[in-house]
């Protein structure tokens, strides 16, 4: 996606949604409690185009305003919807891999990708093997996976509580021309290669947390998390530790504005409220940046 | 703000469609309607620091370099609106900071911006990002205005 693009469609559809959504709640601005928008972190120019809507219209109603933390909106969304109440969070997407353990006021990031997001390298690799778009890389090559009969190794590259996927990438990016030409395996081999070392190093380094906080509960959240391989094994990893593990389906694994919401609730509930001059939106914003004061 | 209405989408049109080459004049704002019956729109030219032997009253700091001015007036159907304006458009950071600067003030009704830049390139897209910016706030005031009584 080129920031641009998606930029000046935010721009072209934003006021009509609003609208739309003030429609079918039922509610006029007066009823509304405050302004909930995303701070970041994300690219710049399409965070900015709904930011200024968020700044203008608390400014004519009159309301609190409340810049949200994008991945702590997946993790408040995550806890409402699933129930689990003090979770290891597995945050995986195409612009994010982070495990996420709350303590003392803060999501702590215990791990996390030190190069590309596991949902990066997903979309990239099907870009080299031409997999289509539609409906997503994630889901094509997940389909495909199930079809793959050979596992190819891979490296695997797990570093302490982190992990590295670009070198994953470059060597599949590399190898895998020359295995399909010589028959050496299938597309749907690699497919399932990729997901199997990709998920297994994801559910080391959640479970090198779990481990670390004695936590009996896990959270998947993020786009990569409707993805049923990534649940079956972590699912796995649960059962050996005797922990729950939580995880929701497509219409809140995957960005959306209903967690925004619930995070800005949370917040203006515990007192937060985001001054204009503070406002500005910005593409690198930490997890733990943010004092969590609605959890104990 | 119905005056505005009309005004508003003239105006976003308007200011879109002038031609920016060699520093025109450039006029905008959402009470475009409104300003022509309280008065002519205001319009205001980039100007252009010239080189060695230049003008006098040059705002050009070394001889060697250019430094780019751009003024832009936007007047509102109030100071209350022109103030919401300012607040939705200053937060957010310049991206190429060093290279572009600007500078937003409320005067009365009017917004007004100033630019400063060395690089014509990027002073161009700093502009048109802001002005497509300024229409969208230009068209939230619209749809969800006027702003509620204090």
């Amino acid at each position: 996606f080129l920031p641009g693009d998606t930029a000046r469609h935010h721009r072209a559809v934003i006021l009509d949604l609003l609208q739309e959504a003030l429609t079918e709640a039922g509610l006029t601005s007066q009823d509304v409690d405050c302004i909930a928008y995303t701070k970041g972190p994300g690219m710049g120019a399409p965070l900015a185009s709904v930011a200024v809507v968020a700044r203008t219209v608390a400014q004519l109603w009159n309301k609190p305003l409340l810049g949200v933390n994008h991945c702590i909106g997946h993790i408040e969304m995550g806890r409402l919807i699933t129930g689990a109440t003090s979770p290891t969070v597995l945050y995986v997407s195409g612009g994010n891999t982070q495990v996420i353990a709350y303590s003392e006021h803060r999501y702590r990031i215990f791990g996390e990708t030190i190069d590309i997001a596991v949902g990066n390298c997903l979309d990239r690799f099907a870009r080299v093997l031409k997999i289509s778009n539609d409906p997503s890389p994630g889901y094509n090559i997940e389909q495909m996976a199930k079809r793959g009969k050979k596992l190819v190794e891979l490296p695997y590259t797990v570093k302490g509580m982190d992990v590295s996927f670009s070198g994953i990438l470059s060597f599949i990016e590399d190898a895998a021309q020359r295995m399909l030409a010589t028959g050496e395996c299938t597309p749907e081999d690699l497919c399932f290669s990729l997901q199997e070392t990709v998920f297994a190093m994801l559910v080391e380094i959640t479970e090198r947390a779990m481990a670390h906080c004695g936590s009996q509960e896990a959270l998947i959240v993020g786009g990569v998390g409707c993805n049923l391989r990534l649940q079956e094994m972590m699912e796995t990893m649960c059962q050996e530790r005797g922990a729950r593990l939580f995880a929701t389906d497509e219409r809140f694994c995957i960005d959306n504005g209903a967690m925004i919401a619930q995070a800005g609730w949370e917040m203006f509930r515990a007192g937060h409220r985001t001054p204009l001059s503070d406002s500005g939106i910005t593409q690198r914003y930490r997890t733990d940046e943010v004092e969590v004061t609605w959890r104990d | 703000m119905q005056a505005a209405d009309a005004g508003a989408g003239g105006a976003a049109g308007g200011a879109e469609s002038q031609d920016r080459e060699g520093g025109h004049g450039l006029h905008g704002g959402a009470g475009a309607a409104t300003a022509a019956a309280g008065g002519a729109p205001r319009v205001t030219r980039a100007q252009h620091a010239p080189g060695p032997g230049g003008d006098a009253t040059s705002t050009a700091r070394r001889p060697e370099s250019r430094l780019h001015i751009f003024v832009l007036s936007v007047p509102f159907p109030s100071p209350l609106e022109a103030e919401i304006a300012h607040g939705s458009l200053t937060p957010d950071a310049e991206p190429h900071r060093g290279a572009v600067r600007k500078e937003l003030t409320v005067i009365g009704s009017v917004l007004a911006v100033r630019w400063k830049a060395e690089d014509s390139r990027l002073l161009r897209i700093s502009i048109i990002n802001f002005l497509d910016q300024l229409s969208l706030v230009m068209r939230t005031m619209q749809c969800f205005g006027p702003p509620v009584s204090r």
